[in-house]
């Protein structure tokens, strides 16, 4: 007998679309020209990355596909919403909902999963990393790094730099575990922005930009 | 263990009949009865087959518990539009699940019970998990999704009052060649809707795959819930594109009228299907391996091939002759 069907595209167990990726990587790099550091630190097996997000970026996205492309492997970010058309559009570029239960569900499969702090105006400041998503690393035991991201809405270029795994300074049995984690997270985020300096728009007058 | 008596209700079913079959190669297996309102769709050896109606509770408590059974596994759920309509499908299911647990819990030797479940059970609010793993809160938002928690419940409940292990199989929409399936049914038309906003991901699972988990959950005495689904997913679109359908766009309010053409001719589309179209169906299916000691060998796009591959009409171009010794054969 002859088989009636053709071979064709198939999204992961996540819903992720690498194909889907492939297709609009030209848009993505028209909009973003990520130069990725550190990303030998991450391990290949399951971790959660937090990075700084500046207000109305989609830092978590730039930062989870640059990442992609950096280490050839499916990169998941945390953050999809959940309505028609955006939700499933974005699940197709390995968006999460922002639910423990989900981010657990994926660090436990071996994903990598990128989790933006919470947006700030000034793209040199971290913002609060909410603990109850950090602590679906501790419950499923996958490191918990950080990567300081750098980017402007003038331009192109941005830069995200990743660091080896955290390690928590007490060793705790309750939810302090993930409040302190996270606070930890929010301050290395911190120091590394200040390594970093200001963001340069190329625009001599317009430097100001950058600063958010 | 060797030995036990295994009692399958809904052993009619393509399922139910797939599962007794594999039960019979089973070297812990004494002897195997089965219950069901229609004949099992395939030959079956050592079996004893009984054609009873669920709601005959007299005559289902007289067979069970003459049988006495070790192990229970109950098979008997009708997924809404698949073989009968919803209604009928709520009916039968709540007459078997009354009847046949309700006896199964009479019988002394009774020490173990595995229910066929739906990742139904999860349901797909706003906001519900993408991949919802075993310890995920069930909130049904389907009929059927309904009809797998009033199982599970059930099972739960006759377990704890007479003291004997329930464990419960949630599958993710078993597809196959023969399965009479709305899913199945639905994307075999010549042209298929779908969402074109969302066209999300769902997973599915071969019928030999779920009928290999249910008698593995037998086997080692399932005692939890454990999602069980083929590796891999697909979106309708991808699905349609794979079996050189034609694509239905449908943006959202149209669905209704789509539905009612659907059902004319022949292939009606149940809640649970219209949420696979709108919301996807994906489950974790990780635990299954460490759990059960077995995991679905055919992916999710390949269980869809094999959808395709099936023909509906068999062209017969020479004429047959049918001889007795044919027959016979």
């Amino acid at each position: 007998m002859q088989s009636a069907t053709g071979t064709g595209p198939t999204v992961d167990e996540w819903g992720r679309d690498a194909r889907f990726i492939r297709a609009i990587a030209p848009l993505t790099h028209l909009r973003w020209d990520v130069s990725v550091g550190g990303a030998h630190h991450l391990p290949r097996g399951g971790a959660l990355l937090v990075v700084n997000t500046r207000r109305f970026a989609l830092t978590p996205v730039s930062t989870a596909l640059a990442l992609s492309e950096e280490l050839d492997r499916p990169v998941r970010f945390v953050g999809r919403p959940d309505n028609v058309p955006f939700g499933p559009l974005l699940g197709r570029v390995g968006g999460l909902l922002a639910h423990p239960a989900e981010i657990a569900g994926a660090l436990r499969a071996g994903e990598l999963v990128v989790l933006g702090a919470a947006g700030t105006g000034n793209p040199r400041h971290a913002g609060a990393v909410d603990p109850a998503l950090v602590a679906a690393a501790i419950a499923e035991r996958v490191p918990l790094h950080v990567g300081a991201t750098l980017s402007s809405f003038l331009s192109r270029q941005a830069r995200v730099e990743v660091v080896g795994a955290l390690r928590a300074g007490r060793k705790r049995r309750g939810p302090l575990a993930e409040v302190e984690l996270a606070e930890q997270a929010q301050h290395r985020l911190q120091d590394l922005l200040d390594e970093f300096g200001g963001t340069r728009t190329g625009v001599p007058a317009l430097g100001w930009l950058g600063e958010g | 263990m060797v030995g036990q008596r295994v009692l399958v209700s809904g052993m009619g079913s393509e399922l139910g009949s797939l599962v007794a079959a594999l039960l019979e190669a089973e070297p812990w297996v004494g002897a195997l009865e089965g219950i069901d309102v229609d004949p099992p769709r395939r030959r079956l050896r050592k079996a004893v087959f009984h054609r009873i109606d669920p709601a005959d509770r007299a005559r289902v408590v007289d067979v069970v518990t003459a049988f006495n059974p070790h192990v229970l596994i109950h098979v008997a759920v009708w997924e809404p539009d698949a073989r009968v309509n919803t209604a009928t499908a709520r009916r039968l299911t709540h007459d078997a699940a009354t009847s046949i647990l309700g006896a199964a819990a009479e019988c002394p030797a009774l020490a173990h019970v595995v229910v066929r479940s739906a990742a139904e059970i999860y349901g797909r609010s706003r906001g519900a998990l993408t991949r919802p793993d075993e310890d995920a809160p069930c909130r049904p938002t389907t009929e059927f999704g309904r009809m797998a928690a009033q199982i599970e419940s059930t099972a739960q409940a006759v377990g704890s009052r007479i003291g004997v292990t329930v464990g419960a199989v949630r599958l993710a929409p078993v597809l196959g060649p023969h399965v009479p399936s709305p899913l199945g049914r639905l994307l075999r038309l010549p042209a298929v809707p779908f969402s074109v906003l969302a066209d999300p991901a769902f997973a599915v699972i071969r019928d030999l795959d779920a009928a290999t988990a249910l008698v593995a959950a037998a086997r080692v005495g399932l005692a939890q819930p454990v999602n069980v689904t083929a590796p891999g997913a697909i979106t309708a679109l991808q699905a349609i594109r794979r079996g050189r359908r034609i694509p239905l766009p449908n943006l959202g309010p149209e669905w209704g009228i789509t539905r009612r053409l659907s059902n004319l001719v022949g292939a009606p589309v149940p809640d649970h299907v219209v949420e696979i179209m709108h919301r996807g169906r994906l489950i974790d299916g990780g635990r299954a391996r460490s759990i059960l000691g077995v995991s679905p060998m055919t992916a999710t796009a390949d269980v869809i091939d094999s959808l395709y591959a099936w023909p509906s009409v068999i062209h017969v171009t020479h004429p047959v002759a049918v001889t007795a010794s044919a027959g016979a054969a």
